[in-house]
């Protein structure tokens, strides 16, 4: 059995969670596959699960996994997954997988891959391809040892629109955890105010990103009409949040965030390595930009060489209609 | 919050082929005594040991085979042995096989390495004999009392970008030492503010340098064999430039390539990494490397002044060794033996210094005793005068470099040099006051293939350099020069001599602007030595930023 795990905060799902189940679907070839959804009460997000063509939907349930704390997840899914028995668990690369996926994997003494964008069968078995140095080569690695083995995918490695949903319901069933209350031994805090002001660019379906042929900061609210008439996100490259036009967390690039919607518009924006390896894995990628031999042509699929001061309010005023 | 203070014997800055050297060498040296052991702590900026030093390298392994009798058995890392040596010049679009190798460029019985894995393992042989290495952690400043070096404070962290404290800070540690020993590496920050405060370039030379920018490319296997050594002359650079190119072949196809410019040119629009560019575009390199793949990129400033330029090594508590020193051979392109000698010679010094209880400047003499008395003198002295001699051009150093080798070096006196950013002329001056900075230029001819050639800011991302975004900028612009008078007098060369595209000038508002993209910096230290009006001054990022060698 293929095991994906669920992530969701408050009962509210991680639309990361479908990418992995569209993957466990992907991969399984025959095997059945489950979701396994961690926390306390979580009936919609449970729902939303079972409208997947999965084998079941199991919800493991226990006051303690409310808030998260990493070790009461490393407690409750290792018991769970003792209990289950499959043979690959998969999670998506969040924040909170690389929290206590780690732990986890150790704990059961088990392989655990992570970062993974890809996957193929040679013939021998799976072989996940994972990105090093800073994405410059890619590393195919094999599991080894006993099953259960553990992989978490880089956001945007899958699609979550490919992930199937079932002529009816799955069937839902429910796990009970012991928990000892006193081996968990963090105490979250609320989240941060920062962290909760905070932009998460990961999760936007469509994103608008400026860079430097935007040429001043009173330019920008070109740029957002453009966001606003396309429901997306604004984002931009690195020397426009170096020169403080957008905030640093808005900032897409090796030393910002990486990014995979399907939607992606660059306008003025060169294409430098440092910036492409950011969000190269958009569905669809938009250039506009006035050099025409600029690098970011060459990961476009949509490519415009102009003034983006004459063609974005074309674009705004079409949209419009 | 209270700074912490460590207390060590021995502190050495700079785990680089020096620093681990002479940390080696006081492990072994403790060995020979059974009074109790010194206390014996290495700092170093990168985030582990080696990921910043930077070489071609053919390694003459002299001096390791007295450091590590048993370098094979104990896995050194070394990626060939030479088998054959090669030298051009080049010309625009042929080359001209020098008919023998000039005896200074023989390299039977050296090596090809990786200098940063060299560096790594020499690291752990460092750590295996229970030396501390600090990772992550750079010298920032130097603790000194009158002319006493007492130690060195390590660099705070969690500074933002204006200077506040963020939530993480944590103050940078006193260590203290009764001797310090500074391998802080080619214009190490702590080794210039020493040589100033204490004047220990006094009655020498001005300390002369060049840029090394190299790339590590991976190409069909068969192209040339495993151990080939390949120097070039010439082509791109003119008569009036000094340095060359260098290609070494290591095995499964992986190739070290690079080219050296002496950072005392005179045209103030040339540009390092357009040489670079222009040299693999040259038919000879060019058809090496067509099919194969870029892997890794990276740029270190070199010490080339040779003998007459080292400054004095030795203060009160304090020893400097290696490239920081200048411990380098420019005639034979070789500086990672001679460093590694300084190391264990200093670590000599340092330790019978301690163990008679006079660690001032009068004891630790001995050091310069040392080198003047060994292998360092005897392989320096006869070549004191070549670079100087490049001074004058590629023939005249050429022909000196020859005579030296039948003479000795005999000269009827010292040949002056002059500091490498006074020779830079103005553009008016270069390229005549009517013609100005519109001149034809040196720099401007060159589109980047992205297949072959590259622009800088690709080059950076092949050298893995990652800093914290937000912290003060390291690089500092002392005065506003930049548009007032560079801009006119010069035309921003910060823009072309750096190699990692950390300055450039960008209009704001019908304004120029100075923007300082510090988290490019590979930490080669050419702005710091090479800016006309000096007013660049290289500081330590916070810790373990900086390029990720690897490989190179």
């Amino acid at each position: 059995m293929l095991l994906a795990i669920a992530e969701q905060r408050s009962g509210t799902l991680n639309k990361v969670t479908w990418e992995t189940v569209a993957a466990a679907q992907q991969l399984a070839a025959g095997e059945p596959v489950a979701i396994l959804l961690p926390g306390s009460s979580h009936s919609s997000a449970v729902a939303e699960l079972a409208t997947a063509a999965v084998a079941e939907v199991v919800a493991v349930e226990n006051a303690a996994l409310d808030p998260y704390t990493p070790d009461g997840y490393v407690l409750a899914l290792g018991e769970a997954i003792e209990e289950l028995k499959p043979s690959l668990v998969m999670l998506p690369h969040t924040y909170q997988t690389r929290d206590f996926a780690p732990k986890l994997a150790a704990r059961l003494d088990r392989a655990l891959i992570t970062d993974v964008t890809g996957v193929k069968n040679d013939g021998g078995g799976r072989v996940f391809a994972r990105p090093m140095f800073q994405g410059k080569l890619t590393a195919g690695v094999m599991p080894q040892g006993p099953t259960p083995h553990f992989v978490t995918f880089q956001v945007g490695a899958f699609r979550a629109d490919r992930s199937i949903k079932g002529p009816s319901p799955a069937p839902v069933r429910s796990i009970g955890v012991k928990i000892d209350a006193s081996a968990i031994r963090q105490k979250p805090e609320p989240p941060f105010q920062e962290a909760r002001q905070a932009v998460d660019l990961s999760q936007a379906e469509r994103i608008v990103a400026v860079g430097r042929g935007i040429k001043g900061q009173e330019h920008l609210p070109v740029a957002q009409r453009l966001a606003e008439a396309l429901g997306a996100e604004l984002a931009a490259s690195r020397p426009i949040c170096d020169a403080g036009w957008l905030p640093m967390e808005r900032q897409i690039g090796s030393s910002g965030q990486t990014v995979a919607p399907k939607l992606y518009v660059a306008l003025g924006i060169s294409g430098a390595i440092q910036h492409v390896v950011g969000m190269k894995g958009s569905r669809t990628i938009v250039a506009v930009n006035k050099d025409a031999d600029a690098p970011i042509f060459e990961v476009a699929d949509y490519g415009i060489a102009g003034d983006l001061f004459e063609i974005i309010p074309a674009l705004v005023a079409e949209l419009q209609k | 919050m209270a700074r912490e203070t460590l207390e060590v014997d021995v502190l050495i800055v700079g785990a680089g082929p020096a620093g681990l050297s002479a940390a080696l060498r006081l492990a072994q040296l403790q060995k020979t005594t059974d009074a109790a052991p010194l206390s014996v702590a290495v700092l170093e900026k990168a985030r582990e040991p080696g990921a910043h030093a930077l070489s071609g390298a053919v390694l003459d392994p002299s001096t390791l085979r007295d450091l590590v009798p048993d370098f094979v058995a104990r896995g050194a890392p070394l990626a060939a042995p030479v088998t054959g040596d090669r030298v051009y010049f080049l010309t625009r679009t042929s080359k001209i096989r020098f008919p023998i190798t000039p005896p200074p460029l023989t390299n039977h019985g050296h090596y090809i390495i990786s200098l940063n894995r060299f560096v790594k393992w020499l690291a752990r042989l460092v750590e295996a004999e229970g030396v501390d290495l600090f990772t992550g952690f750079p010298g920032a400043d130097l603790l000194m009392e009158g002319d006493t070096i007492l130690g060195v404070r390590t660099g705070d962290r969690g500074i933002d970008k204006h200077g506040a404290r963020k939530p993480i800070f944590e103050p940078g540690v006193d260590i203290r030492a009764k001797v310090t020993i500074f391998a802080d590496g080619v214009r190490g920050n702590l080794t210039k503010e020493l040589m100033r405060r204490l004047q220990l370039g006094a009655g020498r030379q001005p300390e002369t340098f060049a840029l090394g920018i190299k790339e590590l490319w991976e190409v069909p296997p068969d192209r040339v064999a495993a151990g080939t050594v390949m120097h070039t002359m010439g082509y791109p650079l003119r008569f009036e430039e000094f340095g060359g190119g260098f290609i070494y072949a290591m095995p499964e196809g992986k190739i070290s390539l690079g080219f050296v410019v002496g950072l005392d040119y005179k045209d103030p629009m040339f540009d390092p990494h357009v040489a670079f560019n222009r040299f693999k575009l040259h038919p000879f390199v060019k058809n090496l490397l067509d099919g194969g793949q870029l892997v890794g990129y990276g740029a270190k400033a070199l010490p080339e002044g040779g003998w007459h330029t080292i400054p004095r090594c030795y203060a009160d508590r304090a020893l400097i060794v290696g490239d920081a020193a200048g411990f380098m051979n420019s005639l034979r392109l070789k500086g990672i033996h001679l460093a590694m000698r300084s190391g264990m010679l200093a670590a000599e010094t340092a330790f019978d210094a301690i163990r008679a209880g006079d660690t001032s400047a009068g004891r630790l003499r001995q050091f310069e005793i040392r080198v003047n008395e060994g292998p360092i003198k005897r392989e320096l002295y006869p070549v004191r005068n070549v670079h100087q001699a490049f001074g004058h051009g590629l023939l005249a150093g050429l022909t000196y470099a020859g005579l030296a080798l039948a003479t000795g070096g005999w000269w009827p006196r010292p040949m002056r040099s002059e500091p490498g950013h006074e020779r830079m002329r103005k553009l008016s001056e270069y390229y005549g006051a009517a013609r100005g900075a519109t001149a034809e230029t040196f720099a401007n001819a060159l589109k980047p293939d992205r297949r072959l050639t590259f622009d800088k800011l690709t080059n950076v991302h092949f050298s893995g350099t990652r800093h914290d975004e937000d912290q003060p900028v390291h690089l500092l612009v002392h005065t506003d020069v930049c548009y007032t008078i560079c801009t006119e007098e010069y035309g921003n060369p910060c823009q072309r001599f750096c190699p990692a595209n950390v300055y450039e000038i960008v209009t704001e508002a019908a304004a120029k602007k100075l923007q300082i993209n510090a988290s490019n910096c590979v930490h080669c230290k050419t702005c710091d030595i090479m800016d006309p009006y000096q007013v660049i001054t290289w500081v330590t990022p916070e810790g373990g930023g900086g390029p990720q060698y690897d490989g190179m």
